[in-house]
């Protein structure tokens, strides 16, 4: 049958193409590392090193006590003390601080009568990191003793205790949760920008006029074109599955075989996307630039970096467009909560589904201009 | 430096900016479109989320129990039949927080003595992390309220009348923490990314552009041309930069205008402040954008270049991810981008409403890197005639 002689034909070309270019090979096995390492070392929003300042009016043995807890929990920097309520508002408002914790005077008199206040002060200019802290504090201040011998006040009411399980991920690392997701990152940066220069290059040198004098259908040359990028893609997911299991003890937890598999669907809808640009672009510079406005929302929309699940309606619904939103879907759920086949198959149908579409759309876009 | 030759050059320039549709239409387009994709996507609200409840106590009061929570309506209440079936919609991804009513849950409410007490276990999706980091307090302090409102239907009358008879005071624990987040009271994360766009469009879109554009001529044979006029390098530059950089200016202003209609961001300090100091910002952009065109043979080397640049950009800026948390030495080495200087600098005109006094230290770190890119970027023009 010719339509397969004919892909590998185009195939063979591209992957010689492929080898030839440096850069490209350079990426492949830069980026990756890179990638690993800030998303393994630094990225993350559990609050760390946090700066506060601190108002002791009360200034008691059981002030410090309730200061020393918070310390303990290891998120926060050695306070700042402060003399007056200017001071430490002061401190905030120039970002010096996160939080300013005030704690009134009467606070060790009242922890014998009811329950004492203590007042906290959040800079909302961070909101990630003051949301998470607050409601730290709010933990700490609802299990802190105010009476040390705990079975003085244990009187009826504690027939039930409430237990957190985090399950997949016991410390809740955010660093495992980037890293299952790294293979999508790099995939998505390699297939869009490798396919989206590629049409419009062979357009500006001549090649492609070349290529539509032989025997070809257009199919055929962009399923060719396709080809050894996929292969390409493996590497990559290889190199980003053994390094986060090597680096940072991250081993996938589900099945290997699932993760290979829905990765295919992934590729081939990143290729497409990259290819429609080029379809569209006219010149080489507009394709790169076309590519980096597609590659970003998928970044920042597809749940990558931020939970899909609190996007607003609407917003969710424009992120369910992209690859990398099922990709990354699939991929966490091998990765960290040991999914198998079973579970992976509707986000790699949808992937399916994206492929065909742009195919279909890559069709009508080429047709034209084979006139 | 002659004042006529350089009013040629900028406007010939300001013709080319302004005839390129591509270029136009990437300067309106590209600024909405991240404002109203970064704007949404960041949320500290938990809501709407898929709560798995399993009920091994099939009691009144955890009946009641659960529907108190879904009474709530921050959780989406989805009823499990047994631990199994819990478990699988977790690792499926259907439920992204699970709780577990224990068989016991009725003794535990009414407090009837037992060797142990009755253990109500909520159960997070580390799967999803930060989402579950998002959720944990919230959902821990909703459980813990919603057991002391059941609680005290269950047993409040005769408790409190039995406390009264002996007169005991209500028992002392815990501490009341009283938050309250200044700036930005409801942790609005629109607020946060909007301020953070500008950052993020300005170093990237300038640098593309001056660098398309450059290159371009360079390509044509135009840059040529201009190298062989009087001109001197100086005033070729400043020819570029000029013109794109009132522009750019423009964007910046289209941009706060477009925050503040579209979505109601406004800045808190200074507008005038904020426009001259990102005027400053696009400045140092432009160097860079000139410095990328400089060493690069194509356009599209340009353009990757300016993208494997723009990584760290979001990843390390500050501009989604705050500095604090990252080790010591990736903090110092994101001092090193301008970009993480110009958006400590917008989010606090933006969110805090600082004004050049308190601002000092950092508007003179963005100042040194303008002087010392332009610097720069005039020897790698001249090397390169």
């Amino acid at each position: 049958m010719s339509f397969i002689s004919n892909v590998r034909a185009v195939a063979y070309k591209e992957a010689t193409v492929v080898r030839h270019d440096k850069a490209l090979i350079g990426m492949v096995v830069a980026q990756p590392i890179i990638m690993l390492l800030l998303v393994g070392y630094a990225l993350s929003y559990e609050p760390a090193n946090v700066p506060w300042a601190v108002l002791d009016r009360d200034d008691s043995p059981l002030s410090r006590r309730f200061l020393q807890d918070v310390q303990a929990t290891g998120y926060f920097l050695p306070w700042q003390q402060v003399a007056s309520y200017d001071e430490g508002y002061a401190k905030l408002a120039s970002g010096e601080v996160l939080a300013f914790v005030q704690i009134p005077e009467d606070f060790e008199r009242n922890a014998y009568r009811s329950r004492p206040d203590v007042q906290v002060l959040l800079d909302g200019a961070d909101p990630v990191s003051s949301a998470r802290v607050g409601a730290y504090l709010a933990q700490i201040g609802q299990h802190f003793e105010t009476v040390r011998d705990a079975r003085a006040r244990a009187g009826p009411g504690e027939g039930l205790v409430v237990r957190q399980e985090f399950r997949f991920n016991r410390t809740l690392d955010d660093s495992r949760f980037f890293l299952a997701a790294l293979a999508g990152i790099l995939l998505t940066n390699l297939c869009m920008s490798a396919t989206s220069l590629g049409l419009v290059a062979e357009r500006e040198n001549g090649t492609y006029e070349q290529m539509l004098a032989l025997p070809t259908r257009p199919l055929e040359i962009v399923i060719g074109k396709l080809v050894p990028y996929v292969a390409l893609s493996y590497v990559v997911l290889a190199i980003a599955t053994l390094g986060a299991g090597i680096g940072f003890g991250l081993w996938p937890r589900g099945s290997v075989l699932a993760l290979l598999a829905v990765t295919l669907p992934f590729v081939l809808a990143s290729l497409s996307v990259g290819v429609f640009v080029s379809a569209m672009a006219r010149t080489s510079a507009q394709a790169v630039f076309i590519t980096v406005f597609a590659i970003l929302p998928s970044m920042v929309l597809s749940g990558v970096m931020f939970p899909y699940q609190l996007m607003p309606d609407g917003v969710r619904e424009i992120g369910g467009v992209l690859p990398l939103r099922w990709y990354q879907i699939a991929l966490r759920r091998i990765t960290l909560r040991g999914a198998g086949i079973e579970e992976v198959v509707a986000p790699a149908l949808m992937l399916t589904a994206i492929f065909f579409v742009l195919l279909v759309l890559i069709r009508f876009r080429m047709k034209p201009r084979l006139a | 430096m002659s004042g006529r030759r350089l009013r040629t050059l900028l406007q010939r320039e300001a013709r080319a900016t302004l005839r390129d549709p591509f270029t136009m239409v990437s300067l309106v387009a590209v600024p909405l479109a991240a404002l109203l994709v970064f704007g949404f996507v960041l949320s500290t609200e938990v809501k709407g989320l898929a709560l798995g409840v399993l009920d091994a106590s099939h009691s009144a009061a955890s009946r009641r129990f659960a529907s108190a929570l879904a009474a709530n309506g921050t959780f989406a209440v989805r009823p499990y039949e047994s631990r199994d079936a819990l478990d699988r919609a977790l690792v499926a991804g259907e439920v992204s927080a699970g709780l577990v009513v224990p068989p016991d849950f009725a003794r535990g409410i009414a407090a009837e003595a037992a060797a142990a007490p009755a253990e109500l276990v909520v159960i997070y999706d580390g799967g999803e992390t930060v989402l579950a980091g998002n959720a944990e307090g919230f959902l821990r302090a909703l459980v813990s309220d919603t057991v002391a409102q059941v609680t005290a239907r269950e047993r409040g009358a005769q408790e409190a009348a039995r406390r009264a008879r002996l007169e005991l005071p209500p028992t002392p624990t815990g501490v009341d923490v009283r938050v309250r987040a200044l700036f930005n009271p409801e942790l609005d994360g629109t607020r946060f990314m909007v301020s953070g766009t500008f950052g993020f469009v300005l170093s990237f879109l300038t640098t593309v552009i001056t660098a398309i554009s450059i290159v371009k001529e360079r390509l044509d044979g135009t840059f040529e041309q201009l190298q062989v006029t009087p001109a001197t390098s100086f005033e070729i530059l400043l020819g570029k930069i000029v013109p794109l950089g009132v522009v750019f200016t423009l964007d910046v202003v289209v941009m706060m205008l477009a925050g503040g209609f579209l979505l109601g961001v406004w800045p808190v300090g200074s507008a005038l402040f904020f426009v001259i100091v990102s005027a400053f910002y696009v400045l140092t952009s432009l160097a860079i954008g000139i410095v990328i065109s400089a060493t690069s043979a194509t356009a599209a080397e340009a353009v990757q270049k300016t993208v494997m640049l723009s990584i760290p950009l979001i990843q390390l800026s500050g501009f989604a991810f705050p500095l604090r948390n990252m080790p010591r030495g990736v903090q110092w080495l994101a001092e090193l981008f301008p970009a993480t200087h110009y958006i400590r600098i917008s989010h606090a005109i933006y969110l805090r409403g600082r004004g050049p006094v308190d601002l000092l230290p950092e508007l003179g770190i963005l100042l040194a890197f303008a002087a010392g890119l332009v610097l720069f970027a005039i020897r790698a023009m001249e090397r390169r005639a």
